[in-house]
């Protein structure tokens, strides 16, 4: 997977290159290939990651048309930003957008209020203790009985019923949400669609006029929420299992919480329908708790006790 | 006959303690959840086995990784197991516990199991499962996105839950990954 992710880059400058004709001399680096792409603005500083400056709004709850005057069209900032790896916090929240809301077009929010807020309450701590904690974060859980979650760019965050229903107290479900913030604050789908989608969405931008912003991210996604079908790297998953570990304790609850969930969601039988998603995207739960144990080793040994939150831990009827 | 009846009682039980909801949640916050049979486990490094559920208690013995043990008890970081005639404490994430009651039984009972669960029959009725036929077909639902949006709090709120919760932040340093390999900068997100 290494391999696969250091050679998309020079993959991606030659195709580039190709497309727009220029000579094999200039496809030497992935800048100047962007550079020739794209004319640059004329009062706008080079993009800096640390400084969000686009005045669009991060995250309005509708679909959004493109903005009308702009220096740099939208499509051209967004191809930009992301074959570059750094798009700012607005696109990331475009692009999460979209993404939660084709996924809800899947499947819809559980109508039960008590049981949303307090998943936003549980969840909006445990982000408090990320390296992100200013994301406009949005926990939801969603109606289907499947196993399963997911994480979109932005901070976007969903659990199913059907996990939610596995849960036996709030310090689990703070584990489940952890790992799912651990793939948010890794950025783990935007460099899925950096290093994967690059080209077919590079295809997309070049060969056709898209009409509106909405249509430019959904290119890029793909088709409707199929990206959280498409799994992320198995390093990625152990990655986001050791934050959502940390986050949990962080957040003053049982740290063997997230294992736990693990454990018992070893126990479904893997021909379970439930649970074919979720293993087909996800490492099993017995070589992602092995990963675990390794990269615990002694380091929690004086680990502070927390809380299991079983008293206050919302039950679905 | 009887024999082959008795057996299926015997499996119908094992499959009624290994993943019945009732019992577990009937487990008190002491976190020390007794499980009298002890669940066929195995470990998943090697790691002592101790005298106490502490790094610092005195060693019964070297337990190998893939070793089968059975787990009594578990509390916090530690878990009480029997091994080979003797007992003692290893840290709970060095071993992965079998399901309750017995062998691999959980594979075997889940269908059944499910079945029992009332709310889930009904669900399974009418949700279809989110496969990614279901993903790729979704369409962008607006109504949906806005109502998650009035759900989602701000800092304040969530520090306000925490702190009538009486959680409180500690601060514990992530987990370097285990491979050498993994530890390549490339998976270290971008973070100024």
């Amino acid at each position: 997977m290494k391999i696969h992710a250091f050679s998309v880059k020079p993959i991606l400058a030659l195709l580039t290159a190709a497309a727009l004709g220029i000579g094999p001399a200039r496809a030497g680096g992935l800048d100047d290939i962007l550079k020739g792409l794209l004319k640059p603005p004329p009062a706008e500083t080079p993009r800096q990651p640390t400084t969000p400056t686009a005045p669009t709004q991060p995250a309005a709850p509708t679909q959004p048309t493109a903005p009308a005057a702009k220096p740099e069209k939208p499509r051209d900032q967004l191809l930009k930003a992301l074959l570059g790896g750094n798009a700012s916090p607005e696109e990331e929240a475009r692009i999460g957008q979209q993404i939660a809301g084709n996924l809800l077009g899947a499947a819809p929010l559980v109508r039960d209020d008590t049981l949303q807020r307090y998943v936003n309450r549980v969840g909006r701590w445990v982000s408090l203790q990320s390296e992100r904690p200013d994301l406009a974060w949005h926990f939801g859980v969603i109606d289907t009985d499947d196993l399963n979650a997911f994480a979109a760019p932005g901070g976007y965050v969903f659990l199913t019923k059907g996990l939610y229903r596995k849960l036996r107290n709030e310090a689990e479900l703070a584990g489940v949400l952890g790992h799912e913030i651990g793939h948010v604050i890794r950025k783990h789908h935007l460099k899925l669609l950096q290093q994967s989608q690059g080209i077919a969405a590079l295809g997309g931008f070049l060969g056709r006029k898209l009409k509106d912003e909405s249509q430019v991210v959904q290119n890029l996604i793909g088709n409707g929420a199929e990206i959280v079908a498409r799994g992320l790297d198995k390093d990625a998953e152990y990655e986001a299992d050791r934050i959502g570990m940390v986050l949990t304790a962080r957040a003053g609850y049982d740290a063997y919480a997230l294992p736990a969930v693990l454990a018992e969601i070893g126990h479904v039988a893997k021909s379970d329908k439930s649970v074919s998603l979720l293993f087909k995207t996800h490492p099993l739960p017995e070589d992602r708790l092995e990963h675990l144990s390794e990269a615990a080793g002694d380091r929690l040994d004086g680990l502070p006790e927390g809380q299991a939150g079983e008293k206050r831990f919302y039950r679905l009827r | 006959m009887r024999v082959v009846l008795i057996g299926l009682f015997w499996l119908a039980w094992g499959a009624a303690l290994a993943m019945g909801t009732p019992p577990r949640q009937a487990a008190g916050p002491g976190e020390a959840a007794a499980r009298p049979e002890g669940a066929a486990s195995v470990m998943l490094r090697d790691d002592d086995l101790r005298t106490a559920p502490s790094a610092s208690a005195s060693v019964v013995k070297r337990l190998a990784k893939g070793a089968s043990v059975r787990v009594v008890a578990s509390e916090g970081g530690w878990t009480r197991i029997a091994a080979g005639g003797a007992s003692g404490w290893v840290r709970v994430l060095s071993v992965r516990q079998g399901a309750q009651g017995g062998a691999d039984l959980a594979g075997l009972v889940e269908a059944g199991t499910t079945a029992r669960d009332p709310g889930r029959v009904v669900a399974v009725a009418g949700v279809r499962g989110l496969d990614e036929a279901v993903l790729k077909a979704a369409s962008f639902n607006a109504a949906e996105l806005q109502l998650l949006g009035g759900y989602a709090l701000g800092r304040a709120e969530a520090e306000q839950f925490a702190q009538a919760a009486g959680l409180r932040a500690s601060a514990l340093p992530y987990l370097p990954s285990p491979g050498a390999a993994a530890n390549n900068a490339s998976w270290k997100g971008n973070e100024p």
